[in-house]
């Protein structure tokens, strides 16, 4: 397979794809490219089912009245949220796309531990499979909430313990990735590739990594001991034996809170990456995105009490929280602030990459700004456990995350595959989604002002328009989501051939064929400016 | 650059980088310990005479030299990975084996600490123990998932350490490619470091 | 891709002191806790002790101190810093449950 010297310029480089076939070359594959489309098969796949669940909930309530179970409804919510959160949110950028392109564009052949690498996947299917297995067996799935709060999931008889598990497992996953980026971050960078010369997308998934790294490991003992409580009755969560339910909820929430981070720090670095190529604008403020990235991170572990302000936490624990909610919010609006005055005065070029990230800054904004209402105690007391926290963190993780993640899909699909989706269609899809989203979420926010609960399979005559909006606004939403997942895939298979760099990028995944050789380069290169020096672009065509 | 010997895993070419992939693999586990720490202080400041009482229970003597055993089998590991370096195969081979014999009895030890609790009815939701104070539950419980988890850590050491062994003896590892055995070292020392808070905090509350 | 030289081998004398002190510091902490039986803040000696030893094997045994790159300096701050935050603001809250005196 490989060959080095002249005769490489005169035949064209196999890609990736063609290099070894079969399915074992898949599934046992060291590529790093070849796993990152692993995941992203799978994340997409866990992604429709935990779509398909929100369907059926919002089904549920569309109208006053049931067509199904509370028993189910409880169930239906819960494995909507350990889907979403720790089957796609939380993985779905770094593994795809971390996988992919953090190598490529620090110049280098592969990460630094090709089998960890496999080996998370394989973690990630157990972790699912498992998931999967607590929804088919025993009692059926667990019905606490994807938060699983004690005392309750201590006494539930459903499939808790299988489902912690599988939550356990999957956090092993995280901390691998985390640890497999974090390395070849510092061990693998091209000659000339110092830090500040990093893309943004870079420095965001060396941010994350840390937090996977750190945080994740108090969940995996959180799962651990949920387990234990219920075969050997410990009693560290449970009232009778003296344990604190509260206890509990911080440590839950000390590796949960950070893993919102680990969901938006990515995205936030894709915009970082893709606003610059369509204003066609080196990014305002590079240094102030890098650090205020790992700002988020770190800030970001101080905030967990946040969402326990009701819980019986202390008046001392709720003000120093509150506070530093307030304080993280500054990091994030720094970024905000960069990707707006990198736009300013740029040549904007309107293509569906930037499309997204445009929404992204629109909607993580209004999130954000939600965030510091309910981050205040005054307004937490009426809003918490209403449908105002849902609101609140569909438009964080689905405007901002989600969002972010499909201008990934779209900026780097030609670069994946070597061919181009319909760019119309791409924008449609788009528009009908923010219509979609905007009219869903915005009233789940009005919902919640009014006091409406969530995790209620029914409710009360008064909330029955505003339900009724959210309902239609939600089939929007997945009618556009259909027109794009549509549209991608029919371009994998019918889109025209794409170039090795469509849109005129400077980062090094642009400088190589489409899709990659399995190498990536050909030679190593060595790096003499920034990534975002579109200056150094035209000089060389 | 050619290589006449082959390591079992395929070269490691970037030393540096396999040992901090570990050093980040460490750091996790001291939060996953870290976690329960935090269990465990909590509770401990919320009954600290039950912890005391509880503590008393507690052979401090079997404790005590728990702790002897693995602070030796590190000073054994060390001296393996100086001994691997220096080319003393033969020396590097026995202290492994000395740190492996030494976790067992570790283990061992360990066994007959929870044997004899257990026998004596104090295990989690034993009827004796659930008859006690809060606090004290809490200290066992804490107790035996703690140690447990340490155990089954240190269970998991010998196994890679064991391996290295193996490893040494077929020469996949050497003065030149020994990066594994230093990595299983530094497992190794996690694990010691774990039981030397774990050891004052269970066994000598005052 | 980087070649490096091979690295310091420590002398096994050096290990045997530090092992030597790490036996002398438990006998210390065997001590201290028998002797200081009602003090509430024994317990900070007890962990002062701890780290040290811990300090010793983390410097000596696991070679931290002769590490010259940053990333490896910052790593046992680093993980001291997280966890002292967790554990400072779960205090915040348990010890203040009955307010603020």
């Amino acid at each position: 397979m490989t060959s080095t010297g002249a005769t490489e310029n005169l035949r064209p480089r196999i890609s990736f794809y063609q290099d070894h076939h079969g399915i074992l070359s898949w599934i046992f594959t060291l590529d790093h490219k070849r796993i990152g489309l692993l995941y992203l098969i799978f994340v997409i796949a866990f992604f429709f089912s935990g779509v398909v669940l929100g369907f059926l909930m919002r089904l549920q309530m569309l109208a006053p009245g049931n067509i199904m179970k509370p028993q189910e409804y409880n169930s239906l919510f819960t494995l909507h949220g350990i889907i979403m959160i720790f089957l796609v949110v939380i993985p779905a950028i770094p593994t795809v796309f971390g996988n992919f392109f953090l190598p490529i564009q620090i110049g280098a052949r592969d990460v630094a531990f090709p089998r960890i690498n496999l080996l998370s996947w394989w973690l990630y299917i157990t972790g699912a499979a498992i998931v999967a297995l607590s929804v088919f067996t025993g009692e059926g799935p667990p019905d606490t909430g994807w938060t699983f709060y004690a005392p309750y999931s201590l006494r539930t008889t459903v499939n808790v313990p299988l489902a912690v598990f599988g939550v356990f497992i999957l956090g092993m996953s995280s901390i691998l990735t985390g640890i497999n980026l974090v390395t070849t971050t510092h061990r693998l960078r091209a000659p000339g590739l110092t830090w500040k010369r990093l893309p943004l997308f870079v420095w965001a998934i060396y941010a994350t990594s840390w937090v996977q790294i750190l945080a994740t490991p108090v969940i995996g003992v959180t799962m651990v001991l949920i387990f234990l409580e219920r075969f050997f009755g410990v009693g560290v969560f449970d009232p009778t034996k003296g344990g604190d339910p509260i206890l509990y909820q911080h440590m839950f929430w000390i590796y949960s809170h950070p893993a919102t981070y680990i969901m938006i720090l990515p995205a936030m670095g894709i915009v970082s990456d893709v606003v610059p190529v369509f204003a066609r604008k080196k990014i305002f403020g590079y240094t102030a995105i890098a650090l205020s990235g790992m700002a988020i991170a770190a800030v970001g572990s101080l905030v967990w009490g946040h969402h326990m302000f009701v819980s019986g936490q202390s008046d001392f624990a709720n003000l120093l929280f509150s506070l530093l909610t307030f304080l993280v919010a500054v990091p994030s609006a720094i970024k905000v602030f960069n990707w707006v005055a990198t736009l300013h005065k740029g040549s904007v070029v309107i293509e569906p990459p930037l499309l997204f990230c445009l929404a992204f800054i629109f909607l993580f904004s209004i999130g954000g700004l939600t965030g510091l209402i309910q981050g205040a105690l005054a307004p937490n007391v009426h809003l918490h456990d209403t449908y105002w926290i849902p609101g609140h963190f569909h438009y964080i993780i689905f405007g901002g995350m989600g969002f972010g993640l499909f201008a990934a899909f779209h900026y780097w699909f030609p670069k994946m595959f070597g061919r181009m989706y319909n760019r119309k269609m791409a924008i449609w899809a788009w528009a009908i989604m923010l219509i979609g989203f905007n009219i869903f979420y915005f009233s789940m926010l009005l919902l919640g002002w009014e006091g409406m609960p969530r995790r209620y399979y029914d409710y009360l005559p008064q909330f029955r328009t505003l339900h009724l909006t959210a309902t239609f606004g939600s089939w929007i939403l997945i009618a556009g989501l259909i027109l794009m997942f549509g549209n991608l895939f029919r371009g994998l298979f019918k889109g025209e051939k794409a170039e090795d760099n469509p849109w005129n990028g400077v980062t090094l995944e642009w400088q190589i064929p489409s899709p990659p050789p399995t190498e990536n380069f050909e030679q190593i290169p060595v790096i003499r400016h920034g990534p975002y020096d579109f200056k150094e672009l035209e000089k060389n065509e | 650059m050619s290589e006449t010997k082959e390591s079992v895993f395929e070269e490691i070419k970037d030393y540096t980088g396999a040992k901090l992939g570990m050093w980040l693999f460490i750091l996790a586990e001291l939060l996953l310990f870290g976690g329960m720490f935090i269990l465990y202080s909590a509770y401990r400041y919320k009954s600290p005479a039950d912890f005391h009482q509880a503590s008393k229970e507690l052979d401090v003597i079997l404790g005590t030299l728990n702790t002897i055993i693995l602070l030796t089998s590190s000073l054994s590991v060390a001296a393996c990975i100086s001994a691997i370096q220096k080319g003393q195969r033969k020396l590097s081979m026995y202290l492994l084996t000395v740190t492996m014999a030494l976790g067992l009895l570790f283990l061992v030890n360990k066994g007959f600490e929870w044997g004899t609790k257990i026998e004596h009815g104090i295990y989690p939701n034993s009827p004796a123990l659930l008859a006690r104070t809060k606090g004290e539950i809490l200290f066992f419980g804490l107790y035996y998932v703690m140690t447990g988890l340490h155990g089954l850590h240190v269970l998991v050491g010998v196994c890679v350490l064991f391996v290295m062994l193996i490893l040494i003896a077929k020469d996949r590892i050497d003065r030149m490619h020994f990066t594994p055995l230093e990595n299983s070292g530094l497992y190794w020392h996690l694990v010691d470091i774990i039981w030397i808070f774990l050891y004052p905090l269970f066994y000598l509350i005052t | 891709m980087k070649t490096e030289e091979p690295p310091h081998v420590t002398a096994y004398r050096t290990y045997l002191l530090v092992w030597v002190g790490l036996v002398i510091l438990t006998g210390l902490t065997y001590t201290v806790a028998v002797g200081l039986q009602a003090e509430g803040w024994a317990v900070f000696v007890a962990l002062a002790i701890a780290g040290t030893k811990s300090g010793l094997v983390l410097n000596y045994f696991m070679h931290l101190k002769s590490e010259r790159l940053t990333i490896f300096k910052i790593i046992i701050p680093l993980v001291m810093a997280v966890f002292l935050v967790f554990i400072l603001l779960t205090f915040s809250d348990l010890a203040f449950r009955g307010g603020v005196k």
